[in-house]
């Protein structure tokens, strides 16, 4: 009923505007359509094993662009990205002239990026993205000219084809045994990364090429570079020494709120819509709170998933480069052999964080796009059970984000610290993207 | 059945003990039997039946051979008749039974009524039944009878239990995802269930309690793994589907209602894909390892160190990957994606006096990121503690879709067979054809009473300084279970001191056994040897 009613509005006072630009009006309704497939794509990460976090935030960044050229194209002041990012071409535009359904041309656009990248999902997945294809086409082809729905359905394909076409050579396209190398060898030296867990498959690191990988916004890999971590060294007056025994002695004086913001951002691949998930569920619920059209939603998605795919690839590049050993490897090797993490201690080297680096580009990239000082509440895991945190800012939460990996024992402070400033470094290429004319 | 009284003046006199074969490398050889076997059942359907495929093995006629009942799926399940001779190839044939119902995920026998008849639980896509034992493999409908709610859900873990001073079982029963979500299942476990006995009224259940909060199992059991004379209910969990869920442990004492061990008394945090169950004291200590199927890794669990003097806690740690029974990718063929694992039993399958470890493998559907062709696993034991694979060797690499199954002496030889169920495609079995293995011994208990088949009691022989004890359980695997001879390996043992911890925590006196021999041990007597007629 509601649909009907702006349908009628729109037939009446908007419907001349639109055509000159060749479109029909379902305003509101993209957003709708993009919104809801963004939260399957998130159970999707969460629920496809290959979707490490640095596999999501690739997946995030596609779609995003994917979903603002669906957009923008129908806009007179919408700005392709290609000649913007990296490696991506022009894109067709629409035909001039004729009519097209901008709900109809996301939904085929953001649905056919999404089968074909979570193609590998399984039968659950497989599942639930044919219900949502049979529920999307039955709301959003009612009432609307056989020829516009081919027309709009060829289009977002042809964007979707583009997009998946550009991808496909970035280096990060396969992921082969869950993203851990069937032979590794492993460097020498005490400074450097062994493995920690007990896991077979993960007596190889994660994705030790992702860093090599083409990056989206950031001109390169090691545009953001960092400083060397601490020299390693075992002598109790040494920086490096310092650095473990801080993170020792927090785990051995962790307060309640510590392990609650630990766990908060823990974040873990399987169990969450990962890191990069993470800040796009608080997008989605900013963008539906404050009812954002197709518009801004795809600009923020868009964005966002550009910045945190490029602070992987930084990251990554900069973890290999140094590849250093995790907390639990020294402090046990030199403080306490039977020592233990709070968080599960993650199967890559460890300097720089990982989530200190995604979460500092998405803070820049959100403030750009919310305000400095927007405060917010973060739901992301409430159906885990874990409640609710309320941030002043996205430079607050990105911070507790970054903390959070010291109070979980997983990461030295350097690599906190110099974490988010290599992704706020990163988060400026995204954030200085054009996306109006 | 002939049923003759071992006395002690007719064994050989000198060290009673068991060891193990040594020297050797461990061994084993299986033959394929499937075609000839008569056995001819496939696990079918899609999405509702990408889990489950079960099958349950007993003596549904007396004979004392196993037969064997398996999941259909969308396909009707069938049970076969054990028909092979005693040593010879192993053949079955379909009977008429009454079990013969569609939408069967799994099944586990169990003599709910004590009375001679083992009965079935039967986990269906729907409606749950427990079938009562009629005799001659016929079986009739009693939930009814027993008071006993079916519900209506995707079943697809079951455990028992007989409560300390209870005449009747307490069943549990988990539940999978709620099938009527479509866009998001993802979090939609449904309820699992503890049916108890009614105190009302006797030989019936009460209404089924929740067990909540609830994550998906795909296998349970009732075990003491603190050996304090109370099972608790061990649930594995799949992750894939649950929110905020994790590995559980219930504690279930007598007129309590249940409840979880948490961190603050020791249980670890874990979460993996939980397919599959099993246990056994690996290292002789009383308490027993757990073994846990998932994807890309499995689990083996013992328990962490205790204080001297403290009662144990539940602080498991994972000894997987340092037992090497990981088992996380096909060991066979060029496919190497990680596994997916299911069915998961310890026997010893060589008589080498070494529990040995069997996983059925195979993809969940399409899930193109894991093994297509990935074969089961025989990981055989070695003298050091650590598993060595030996599935191919042993010729039991199956690639098919593999779900259920059941390590079950199907011929009476002493060796234990393999039956497995898989999806799509034919189950298949194999005879046990091992050269040389060690001696054995087979076990059936009873007692009067309800729990006839003293499930909860611990067999328990003596094994140099230590004693090998193996728990009786029903539950556990996956979808699959077996209520049968109870099968030790002896090694180069000839003879063997063995007695029984009674479920009430009884104790008999230590009896000297002849080895290579199948006993029915009645309480408070001696046990007695079974002959074929």
């Amino acid at each position: 009923m509601k649909r009907t009613k702006i349908r009628k509005i729109f037939a009446v006072v908007l419907l001349m505007p639109l055509l000159v630009l060749g479109n029909t009006a379902h305003a509101g309704e993209p957003a709708k359509v993009i919104v809801a497939w963004y939260d399957l794509i998130l159970e999707l990460v969460r629920h496809t094993p290959t979707y490490s976090p640095p596999v999501a935030s690739r997946a995030f960044a596609y779609l995003g662009v994917a979903t603002h050229e669906a957009i923008a194209s129908g806009r007179a002041d919408g700005e392709s990205l290609a000649g913007q990012i990296n490696g991506l071409t022009a894109l067709p535009r629409r035909e001039s002239g004729k009519a097209y359904d901008d709900a109809v041309v996301v939904y085929a656009a953001v649905s056919l990026t999404t089968q074909n990248f979570f193609g590998n999902t399984g039968p659950t997945g497989e599942r639930a993205m044919k219900a949502m294809l049979r529920k999307q086409e039955k709301e959003l082809f009612q009432g609307v000219a056989p020829d516009v729905i081919e027309r709009s359905k060829a289009y977002g394909a042809v964007i979707a084809g583009h997009v998946l076409s550009w991808s496909e050579s970035d280096g990060g396209a396969v992921i082969e045994n869950m993203g851990f190398p069937l032979q590794y060898d492993l460097i020498e030296g005490k400074s450097h990364w062994v493995p920690t867990s007990a896991i077979q498959q993960q007596q190889a690191p994660l994705l030790p090429n992702w860093g090599k990988n083409r990056t989206f916004a950031m001109p390169s890999r090691s545009s953001c570079p960092l400083p060397p971590p601490p020299e390693y060294s075992e002598e109790p007056t040494s920086q490096f020494y310092l650095e473990a025994k801080d993170v020792y002695d927090t785990s051995k004086s962790l307060t309640e709120e510590q392990e609650v913001i630990a766990r908060f951002w823990s974040d873990d691949p399987m169990m969450s819509p990962t890191p990069p998930g993470h800040w796009i569920y608080i997008a989605l619920r900013l963008l539906e709170d404050e009812r954002a059209d197709a518009a801004r939603a795809a600009d923020v998605l868009a964005r966002l998933g550009i910045a945190i795919a490029d602070g992987f690839i930084g990251c990554w590049d900069s973890k290999y480069q140094y590849d250093l050993l995790r907390p639990i490897t020294y402090i046990r090797r030199t403080m306490d052999p039977k020592w233990n993490t709070l968080l599960i201690t993650p199967p890559f080297p460890e300097y720089p964080s990982g989530h200190s680096s995604q979460s500092g580009a998405a803070e820049v990239v959100m403030a750009s796009l919310f305000g400095e000082s927007f405060a917010f509440v973060d739901a992301t895991h409430e159906r885990d059970g874990i409640k609710p945190r309320k941030f002043a800012s996205f430079r607050a939460a990105a911070e507790e984000a970054a903390i959070s990996r010291l109070y979980g024992g997983i990461h030295f402070r350097a690599a906190i610290e110099r974490g988010l400033e290599q992704g706020r470094c990163i988060g400026k290429h995204a954030a200085a993207l054009k996306t109006k004319r | 059945m002939v049923v003759r009284h071992i006395s002690a003046f007719a064994l050989l006199c000198g060290t009673l003990v068991v060891e193990t074969a040594n020297a050797a490398e461990p061994s084993a050889l299986f033959a394929e039997e499937t075609s000839a076997s008569g056995l001819e059942a496939v696990f079918t359907g899609e999405w509702e039946y990408m889990v489950g495929g079960g099958t349950a093995v007993f003596d549904c006629d007396g004979d004392q051979k196993p037969d064997a009942y398996l999941a259909g799926g969308e396909s009707k399940a069938r049970l076969f008749r054990n028909v092979s001779a005693r040593g010879g190839a192993l053949r079955f044939e379909a009977v008429e039974s009454g079990l013969e119902v569609d939408k069967v995920l799994g099944a586990y026998p169990i003599n709910i009524d004590g009375d001679e008849h083992p009965d079935v639980m039967v986990l269906r896509q729907g409606e749950n039944l427990l079938m009562r034992g009629l005799g001659q493999c016929r079986f009739v409908r009693a939930n009814e009878e027993w008071g006993f709610e079916g519900g209506d859900a995707w079943s697809t873990a079951f455990a028992a239990t007989w409560e300390k001073g209870a005449s009747w079982p307490t069943l549990a029963i988990g539940n999978y995802i709620d099938r009527n979500e479509e866009i998001s299942p993802w979090g939609s476990c449904t309820d699992n269930w503890l049916h108890r006995p009614n105190s009302n009224e006797a030989r019936v259940f009460a209404k089924p309690l929740a067990l909540m909060p609830s994550f998906c199992p795909l296998a349970m059991m009732f075990s003491d793994w603190n050996r304090s004379g109370t099972p608790s209910l061990r649930v594995t969990n799949d992750r894939q589907y649950y929110e905020g869920g994790r590995e559980q442990l219930w504690r279930v004492d007598p007129l309590k209602p249940p409840s979880l061990y948490d961190e603050n008394e020791g249980w670890q945090y874990l979460r993996v894909w939980g397919m599959g169950i099993a246990s056994a004291d690996l290292d002789f200590d009383s308490y027993p390892e757990y073994a846990l199927t998932s994807m890309a890794d499995n689990k083996l669990q013992t328990l962490g160190e205790a204080k001297a003097g403290d009662p144990p806690k539940p602080n498991f740690k994972d000894i997987a990957f340092a037992k090497g029974v990981t088992a996380h990718r096909p060991y066979i063929g060029d496919d190497l994606r990680p596994s997916t694992a299911w069915h998961i039993q310890f026997e010893d399958v060589n008589n080498d006096g070494r529990v040995d470890l069997f996983i059925a493998k195979g993809n969940v559907a399409e899930m193109p990121d894991f093994a297509m062709k990935d074969p089961n696993n025989l990981l055989l034991q070695h003298e050091d503690g650590r598993f060595l694979e030996f599935g191919d060797k042993a010729g039991v690499d199956s690639v098919e879709q593999s779900r259920g199954g059941a390590l079950v002496d199907f011929n009476l030889d002493g060796k234990v067979d393999l039956l497995v169920v898989n999806r799509a495609s034919r189950a298949q079995v194999w005879r046990n054809t091992t050269e040389a293995p060690g001696h054995w011994l087979a076990f059936k208990l009873q007692q009067d009473g309800p729990n006839r088949d003293a499930i909860g009691a611990w067999l328990e022989i003596q094994r140099n300084e230590k004693i090998m004890g193996r728990e009786l359980t029903v539950g556990g695997g996956h979808a699959s279970g077996q209520l049968t001879w109870w099968h030790v390996g002896l090694g180069v043992a000839t003879q063997a001191k063995f007695r029984v911890r009674w479920p009430d925590g009884a104790v008999d006196d230590w009896q000297d056994l002849q080895a290579d021999q199948f006993y029915v041990v009645e309480r408070g007597k001696s046990a007695k040897q079974w002959l074929q007629e």
